[in-house]
């Protein structure tokens, strides 16, 4: 092995790059999700008070709804408000992950909130529901049409994803600016 | 993005627990039975929480054009 005789005038080599500094991440979305398993504790972890009465309460009214005999369509709803609450848990620790670190959250995000849907069938939901309790319109004979609600929801999300495509479309298609 | 004006679900989680809160005090007072009561009239708080994601979504958009 021949070893080289250092030059004084050469540079010194050149170091290894450092490390960044260690941040410790404000949430954990594994705790976060684990915590959900009973339903809303995962979002008073994250800080989303409301939210964790919000999934509480669906979660706990619908099964009360199903054991009072209204099995359509609080059945269904039990379980999606489950997975959806321990989704929501895990999505809810990462976006504040990414607003501790400067960071957008994630556009899906953006463009639900963006839409008028969600709102909107919440506000028909109720309407509908608190009519037939005070017995203006009876849901029950409205069962059998419940199908041509996988219908909507169906030709919404194809709607939604074509608009997608479209803007995606746009985007690829735009000069850039300099 | 731009922030959101207030927070639907807190405008409504807050005005269902003042509701609430009132309800069972007349039912302590036995002016009201809350049950029968809550079993009504729940999906207004549907109805409130839709309505105010609208206005909210409504407010946002109004301002980010001015």
């Amino acid at each position: 092995m021949s070893s080289q005789p250092l030059d004084p005038h050469s540079p010194p080599p050149a170091l290894p790059p450092a490390a960044g500094p260690y941040v410790r991440l404000p949430k954990s979305p594994g705790l976060a999700a684990f915590l959900s398993l009973f339903p809303g504790l995962g979002q008073v972890y994250n800080g989303q008070i409301a939210r964790a009465f919000v999934f509480f309460f669906a979660w706990v009214g619908s099964i009360y709804l199903t054991s009072t005999g209204h099995e359509f369509p609080f059945a269904f709803m039990i379980p999606f408000v489950y997975l959806y609450n321990l989704i929501d848990a895990w999505k809810g620790a990462n976006a504040a992950n990414t607003r501790f670190l400067g960071g957008r959250t994630e556009p899906e995000e953006d463009a639900g909130v963006e839409s008028p849907v969600w709102g909107a069938s919440l506000a028909l939901f109720g309407v509908l529901i608190l009519f037939n309790n005070l017995g203006w319109l009876d849901l029950d004979r409205l069962a059998r049409w419940w199908p041509l609600l996988l219908i909507a929801v169906g030709a919404y999300f194809v709607y939604a994803s074509v608009q997608q495509k479209k803007k995606a479309g746009e985007t690829e298609n735009e000069p850039p600016r300099l | 993005m731009s922030r959101p004006a207030f927070s639907p679900e807190g405008v409504t989680l807050g005005v269902c627990l003042v509701a609430l809160g009132v309800l069972w005090t007349l039912s302590n007072l036995g002016r009201v039975e809350i049950l029968p009561v809550v079993r009504t009239w729940w999906p207004l708080s549907l109805a409130l929480w839709g309505v105010l994601e609208l206005a909210e979504l409504w407010i946002r958009r109004s301002s980010g054009r001015s």
